[in-house]
């Protein structure tokens, strides 16, 4: 026997110093990461220098304006058209007064109308729309179009307008052209006009259902371009419409082009039909003619005059322009602008002052472009009040607005002055403010966007000349907040764009495919996955392809902090500076990329970019492959698009299976081609070589950039080093757990018969006790009533307990001379155990707890292997009685298929670590041999155990030798207990480290024991964070891989559960337990080791260690045994 | 950073591990095999093939003022609008732009089309009856447009895919400024007023143009030029030394022989003129110029005037006769547009004048007889 010693006691560090010695390094090591990280984190936020190309010009900068050429407006003197359209003859006078008396009496209420056009799907249109309800009567949204002849109409109804329409009580008047894609299509109307009753009729029927299921009040033509050989059958088809209309209740109104296109219209036969007459007064020179005024004074006033000819003064409705068109030299057609449009044109090009003149006394003003003269004219609030009050007195109807969305704001204010009889001054006061507010404007075309946010009001003069007249003259133009866009190039030019990745499946296929087309696209990457996949962001530039910035994580920009966002640019930056040795100026803001940014929430992150030195990439051709349509619609949707003239096409390499965007890939790359279009970098689009794009690194920031590729490259080994443990870790678990369960299938096949015992030698048995009192008097009644044949004798050390403990072991002796007790001072479980061998007569003993219940035929299974002399000691199988509360049954579920699986495994190996104190039977001389029971460590068990191996004893597992034992049933209690064991079989461990891949003890050294360090100590440590890490990704979306994952190893625990039930005929449907088990006692295991790692590494605080020996910290247990911390299953 | 990337391939091989799963339960899946039903675009080299039998059906659609703004939209369009793929699309290469439409060939011949270029020695503003103009047929004998000739010469060798060209067309009508009857050596670009014959001056003018300029784009190497002789069907004015016969410039130059062959075009109590009245007797005329070369009809068309005729009846009566009577016929061109005139009416020549008109034409070219891709053969 072993002196007790307290030095030998494992990781006992009797001079302290060990844990200050640690502590230091540790708080050395922690401060040097932390100083590491704070200067890689700082390294991200600073902005690394770029430098934007000059082709990028502010708007300041690009716009000029231009010296008002007065170019002679010839195009409204001569010509006079009007005159052609007088009823009676051209050279008659037209009449100061008109002849219709019947109109007088509804008069009134005919002025009324205010009528809105309104663009469909435009988000101007529409807040255009809510804000100024109230002063409409009624709105025509652009809803449907006759396609062909035979009248198949196609709609594109809009249920906001509706809605609105419904709620504020305006009525809702559709309009129905013959426009495809922006060309009129005559023969739709013609087709119906010359074709047969039937199709008219059908067509007729259609409309009119589609009006009454949108609730309209009517609908509102406007054809255009009909042949006036159409004349008649148009009359008739238009009568027709009406009278299904007048059945429902519904009017019919029709826009009346001005020019010769009216002669399709026979105004005379309609007027007794149409219930209102649009004139369009405007679009003297629409966007496709040169450019010039849009309604010049004789030109508004012939064709009013003109019109007035025609039906019932109150019949006619007359349509006022209220926009403008900027004329692009060298572009086939003018761009239709709104009113904040012109005035962020003309402030941006430093225009002074802009005053109407004679003879069209339209604005207008030209400005330079970069080198394009542009001319812009347009109609404001006073050319729209001069002609509504001049309209209105001939054609009494009321007033249409083109068109909502694009209007002068101050056209609101004027309303109620169109009737008034005499203007004051101070009536067009509040029109002279040119508010800036919140309009969004947008100069030049293309997708490259940058943003001017140098927000002013300005002003205006208007006055009333002596005619009556208003005249107005600019003085200051407002400026908005202004998207600039540029790059829209020659009209062949495309650029392929990829967003999201890199991704290690779908990137590589796609740049082998761009190889092959030999297509040069650009990428912007999420600097995350390019940390993960540093090899493809270099392909991608060494193939000549470029790269942009669409953050580090992807978040909305519009929706973080300034300082986040900016981490986001600079990290991508970074990343793609340290892997490529070039930086980009090129970023595309994730979620929207959309052109024409029409909230200021779409606008802010392309003002972020800017402010770090970017240029955004929008796009105009989004077939939504992420969406996954099928690569056939992806395809469509491109062509659709491209043919509308977008330019720079958006597809996705990641983000998702993105195998239909690589299967329709080139199908795009062939239809661009064979529509003759060049794919071109963006480099290209914005005429721009490489190296401005995407500049090669020079000397700056040279600290800053090292400290941040360091920074990039320890993330990028960790994370490596975490995935491939995770993947080993996994490949070792599937194959330790397949390994013991076919070993434990083994055994079990094995010891399934019934086999012959007969091996009966005598007995003695050893129950080292303190303060049982209550459980002791069970223990020894279920003991004694053994089956066993042998002679038994049994000794309970009553270890100085404080409760009756000795009274009742003697009460029982005195009944039954088998028993003895023998009395000690308190000195623990190890030395009461010493104390107790000392005093027993025969050779083989078998321990068991206090609380422990054997069964009758226990003892006789137990001995049955020490029938061969090989072997030191059996270990019986103990399992839990108490399955009173959730602890309890984890620990029964835990000890079934933890220990008892693998111990039957084990004894298959000889590689058995513990012969637990709870039920074991050990050979006396052999524990001499092994060196006694030591008190090293606070698992004599498992040490004794390890020593009997290293004398080369067997060590054998007896599965149905069944001792009944009580698990703790509080979490508190359990911690406890577990701590015990964790703390002594690290102790083991570490004592017997060497035996640890010695070739000595074969499966133990090369199985039992590292499968102990690295599955019961290291992953059950860590094994719960790697869980936290899963379910986290989970809730974030990271990855369904994960989530395969996850469910793999719930599912491998549950079918590991089922088995070992079935193999100890246990109850199956205890299985469940394993779900909770992971999520709840398994943290509890994990926090139990790190507590225990601690300690040992603080080398064990001296007084600690003797107490927990002699037991007297360890509390009573709630229901159970007072008694010793329970030894025996730590391994 | 370079080289292996252990976390790729360890992410790879569990994607392997769960692929191989799904694999094992998706065996049946199949692969399926990417079809390239597209057809062939002409390669350099490659020449077109004049069917034996049927003829290609083709279209001039709407290219704009100057005939040249072909895009694959409006091919696609027209293509969906009457059911058919073109075996032919015609655009135009007026002098007065000075170039060559590349890119518009290969969007043609990408789509599977041949082109057919009318390579027309004309000055902006492009307006019929102007009379001659810098391009007239003198200054090109004179050797002025040398230069020009060549460039298109050389980019059409560049180009290298089969084209019909038809330079001239129509030269024995009276708008076109190449027309013989402005070269009388009268008044300059007035056909002599009142004579009931022509000196036969402008003809002889015309020819030798003719041969001058294909023999020097035959001599830059353009071998893949297929040249067409491209009469009006009938001549105005109708005199003589104004007839097509009076035009032919010779076998040697001439790949095949071309007709434009309208019915009424203008509205205005016009004869409303059947299709074999338009067509037949010239198809005779003209093939008597040739034993053997192959006809196409290059322009056809007619303008909707229900007031005069059936614009529908026209065309059904066009496919009745040109599947049937003319043998030699190996294309045949509809010219596809509307425009407005002068006097502010409509001329309406689209196929989709009115559903009844675009019926019988989608009728007429859905049969097997009508071509829909050129084909080529080395």
């Amino acid at each position: 026997m072993p002196n007790v010693k307290d030095d030998s006691f494992i990781f006992l560090d009797p001079r302290g110093k060990r844990w200050p010695r640690l502590r230091l390094s540790i708080l050395i090591i922690g401060l040097v990461c932390f100083v590491c990280s704070v200067l890689f984190v700082q390294s991200l936020f600073v902005t690394p220098q770029l430098r934007l190309p000059s082709s990028v010009l502010r708007l300041k900068a690009r716009l000029k304006a231009l010296q008002k050429h007065d170019q002679p407006q010839s195009v409204s003197g001569p010509k006079r058209l009007w005159l052609q359209f007088h009823k009676k003859s051209s050279s008659k006078a037209p009449q100061k007064t008109p002849n219709h008396p019947i109109a007088l009496s509804d008069k009134a209420r005919s002025q009324d109308i205010r009528l809105g056009f309104y663009a469909v799907g435009s988000q101007k249109s529409f807040q255009s729309l809510k804000k100024h309800a109230g002063q409409l009567t009624h709105v025509c949204p652009e809803w449907m179009s006759v396609l062909d002849g035979r009248g198949t109409i196609e709609a594109r109804p809009d249920e906001q307008v509706q809605k609105l329409a419904k709620k504020t009580g305006l009525t809702l008047l559709p309009m129905l052209n013959n426009l495809s894609s922006e060309a009129r299509v005559p023969e739709a109307v013609e087709g119906l006009a010359g074709g047969p009753e039937e199709r008219r009729s059908a067509f007729i029927a259609n409309l009119v259902e589609r009006l009454e299921s949108a609730g309209a009040g009517g609908v509102v033509i406007d054809w255009g371009e009909i042949d006036p050989a159409y004349r008649k059958g148009l009359t008739v088809l238009l009568g027709e419409i009406s009278a299904a209309l007048h059945l429902k209740n519904m009017e019919l109104w029709l826009c009346i082009p001005m020019g010769t296109e009216l002669k399709a219209f026979d105004l005379e036969a309609l007027s007794s039909c149409v219930d209102h007459f649009i004139a369009m007064l405007h679009d003297e020179n629409s966007e496709k003619d040169p450019p010039g005024p849009i309604a010049s004074r004789d030109w508004f006033k012939g064709w009013l005059l003109a019109m007035a000819d025609y039906g019932n003064p109150s019949q006619w409705v007359i349509s006022i322009g209220s926009y403008g068109y900027d004329w692009a030299s060298g572009e086939p057609k003018g761009e239709m602008i709104s009113f904040p449009d012109v005035m962020a044109r003309a402030a941006h090009a430093g225009l002074k002052e802009c005053k109407p003149e004679g003879p069209s006394y339209n604005p207008h003003f030209s400005y330079e472009d970069a080198g394009t003269m542009h001319t812009v004219w347009f109609l404001d609030a006073a050319t729209f009040l001069n002609q509504a009050r001049k309209g209105s007195k001939r054609l009494t109807g009321g007033v249409a607005i083109t068109q909502l969305g694009w209007e002068d704001p101050a056209i609101w204010e004027a309303l109620p002055l169109i009737s008034r009889d005499h203007l004051a001054v101070t009536d067009l006061a509040p029109l002279q403010q040119l508010k800036s507010g919140d309009s969004i404007t947008h100069i030049g075309r293309g997708d490259f966007l940058t943003v001017d946010d140098s927000r002013a009001d300005g002003f205006r003069t208007i006055e009333i000349d002596p005619s009556g007249r208003i005249v107005e003259r600019y003085e200051a133009f407002p400026s908005y907040l202004t998207v600039s866009h540029q790059g829209r190039s020659a009209g062949d030019e495309v650029a392929i764009t990829f967003d999201d990745g890199p991704d290690p499946e779908w990137t590589p296929q796609i740049l082998d495919i761009l190889k092959k087309e030999g297509v040069k696209a650009a990428f912007f990457v999420i600097g995350q996955k390019a940390e993960d996949h540093p090899g493809l962001l270099q392909r991608i530039v060494q193939e000549g392809h470029e790269l942009g910035v669409h953050t580090y994580t992807h978040p909305n920009l519009a929706q973080v902090s300034e300082e986040r966002a900016q981490l986001e640019f600079n990290a991508t930056q970074r990343l793609i500076e340290i892997l490529t040795g070039r930086s980009t100026i090129l970023f595309r803001p994730p979620y929207n990329a959309d052109s024409y940014p029409a909230t200021l929430q779409e606008i802010l992150p392309v003002k972020l970019a800017q402010e770090s030195g970017y240029l955004t990439v929008a796009e105009s051709v989004d077939p939504e492959d992420w969406s996954l349509p099928g690569a056939a619609e992806i395809l469509k949707k491109v062509k659709r698009l491209r043919r509308g003239g977008g330019d720079i096409v958006l597809l996705h390499d990641a983000g998702g299976d993105r195998s239909q965007t690589v299967e329709a890939l080139p199908g795009i790359i062939d239809y661009l081609r064979a529509r003759g279009d060049r794919i071109v970098s963006l480099g290209e689009m914005l005429r721009e070589t490489r190296d401005h794009v995407m500049p090669p690194l020079g000397n700056e920031q040279p600290m800053t950039r090292m400290v941040s590729g360091g920074g990039f490259h320890v993330l990028y080994i960790v994370e490596n080093f975490a995935w491939a443990f995770m993947i080993v870790a996994t490949g070792l678990i599937v194959f330790r757990t397949l390994f013991i369960v076919s070993l434990a299938a083994v055994n079990r096949r094995k010891t399934a018969q019934p086999r012959e015992e007969d091996f009966f030698p005598p007995l003695s048995i050893l129950i080292p006790a303190y303060n049982e009192e209550k459980v002791i008097a069970g223990t020894l009644d279920a003991l004694l009533g053994t089956s066993y044949p042998g002679e038994i004798e049994v000794v309970v050390v009553d270890d100085g307990s404080t409760d009756g403990t000795a009274l009742e072991v003697e009460r029982i002796a005195e009944m039954d001379p088998r028993l003895r007790l023998i009395r000690q001072p308190n000195q623990g479980k190890a030395l009461a155990i010493v104390r107790g061998i000392e005093a027993l007569s025969h050779e083989i003993l078998v321990t068991l707890d206090a609380d422990t219940h054997f069964q009758r035929d226990t003892l006789q299974k137990l001995v049955q292997p020490m029938k061969d002399e090989s072997v030191g000691g059996v270990s019986g199988h103990a399992k839990v009685g108490n399955l009173r509360s959730f602890i309890a049954r984890c620990q029964a579920l835990e000890y079934t298929c933890g220990f008892n699986l693998e111990r039957r495994a084990c004894h298959e190996l000889n590689g058995i670590t513990v012969v637990p104190g709870a039920v074991s039977a050990l050979r006396l001389n052999a524990v001499a041999r092994a060196g006694g029971v030591s008190t090293d460590t606070l698992a004599e068990d498992t040490d004794l155990t390890l020593c009997l191996h290293r004398e080369g004893y067997r060590i054998a597992y007896v599965p149905d030798a069944l001792a009944w034992t009580e698990a703790p049933e509080t979490i508190r209690a359990l911690a406890k207990q577990r701590f015990r064991w964790t703390f002594g079989t690290l102790q083991c461990l570490w004592k017997h480290r060497d035996m640890v891949f010695d070739g000595k003890y074969k499966a133990l050294g090369w199985f039992s024991l590292p499968s102990v360090w690295f599955f019961h100590i290291l992953l059950a440590a860590i094994g719960p964070m790697v869980d936290a890490t899963l379910i986290v990704s989970l809730l974030a979306g990271v990855s369904d891989l994960l989530y395969v994952y996850f469910v793999a190893f719930l599912a491998m625990d549950f079918f590991l559960a089922l088995l070992a039930l079935y193999m100890e005929r246990e109850p199956l449907r205890n299985a469940w337990i394993a779900f909770p088990m992971r999520l709840i006692y398994r943290p509890l295991l994990s926090w139990v080791i790190w507590k225990s790692v601690f300690k040992a590494l603080k080398g064990v605080w001296v007084n600690w260690g003797k107490l927990e020996r002699t037991a007297s910290v360890v509390g009573p247990g709630k229901g159970t045994s007072a008694g010793y911390a329970k030894g025996g299953e730590s391994l | 950073m370079t080289g292996l990337l252990p976390k790729e391939r360890t992410q790879r091989f569990i994607r392997r591990l769960a692929a191989a799963g799904i694999l094992l339960l998706s065996l049946a899946g199949g692969c399926q095999e990417k079809g390239d039903a597209q057809a062939q675009p002409g390669v350099a080299g490659e020449r077109l093939d004049f069917p034996e039998k049927g003829a290609y059906t083709g279209a001039y659609i709407d290219f704009g003022d100057s005939e040249d703004a072909v895009t694959l939209d409006k091919i696609e369009d027209f293509e969906a609008m009457v059911g058919k793929k073109q075996g032919i699309v015609a655009s135009s290469s007026y002098w007065g732009e000075q170039s060559f439409p590349t890119k518009n060939l290969q969007v043609i011949s990408e789509h599977g089309a041949v082109p057919m270029i009318y390579w027309s020695p004309w000055d902006k503003p492009y307006e019929q009856g102007a009379g001659p103009d810098r391009f007239n047929l003198r200054n090109i004998l004179s050797g002025m447009w040398d230069a020009y000739i060549d460039r298109w010469a050389d980019q059409a060798k560049a180009y290298g895919k089969p084209i019909l060209v038809s330079w001239g067309l129509e030269m024995n009508g009276n708008w076109f400024p190449w027309s013989g009857c402005y070269y009388e050596g009268k008044k300059r670009g007035e056909p002599a007023p009142g004579a009931f014959h022509m000196s036969g001056e402008g003809a002889k003018l015309y020819k030798e143009a003719f041969r001058y300029v294909v023999k020097r784009v035959k001599a830059r190497g353009a071998s893949n030029i297929l040249w067409g002789f491209h009469a009006n069907n009938f001549s105005y004015p109708h005199r003589t030394n104004n007839s097509i016969a009076d035009y032919y410039p010779g076998s040697d130059v001439v790949d095949w022989l071309g007709l434009s062959a309208y019915g009424v075009q203008f509205g205005g109590g016009a004869w409303w003129a059947s299709f074999p009245v338009v067509m037949d007797d010239p198809y005779q005329e003209i093939c008597r110029l040739d034993p053997g070369k192959p006809f196409i009809l290059a322009e056809w068309g007619v303008g909707e005037f229900p007031a005069l005729g059936s614009k529908s009846q026209w065309i059904r009566e066009a496919f009745q006769s040109l599947e049937t009577k003319y043998p030699r016929l190996k294309g045949a061109v509809f010219w596809h547009e509307r425009w407005q005139n002068k006097d502010e009416s409509f001329s309406n020549l689209r196929v989709n004048s009115s559903p009844e008109s675009l019926d019988a034409y989608r009728n007429g070219v859905s049969s097997p007889f009508w071509i829909d891709a050129a084909r080529f053969r080395p």
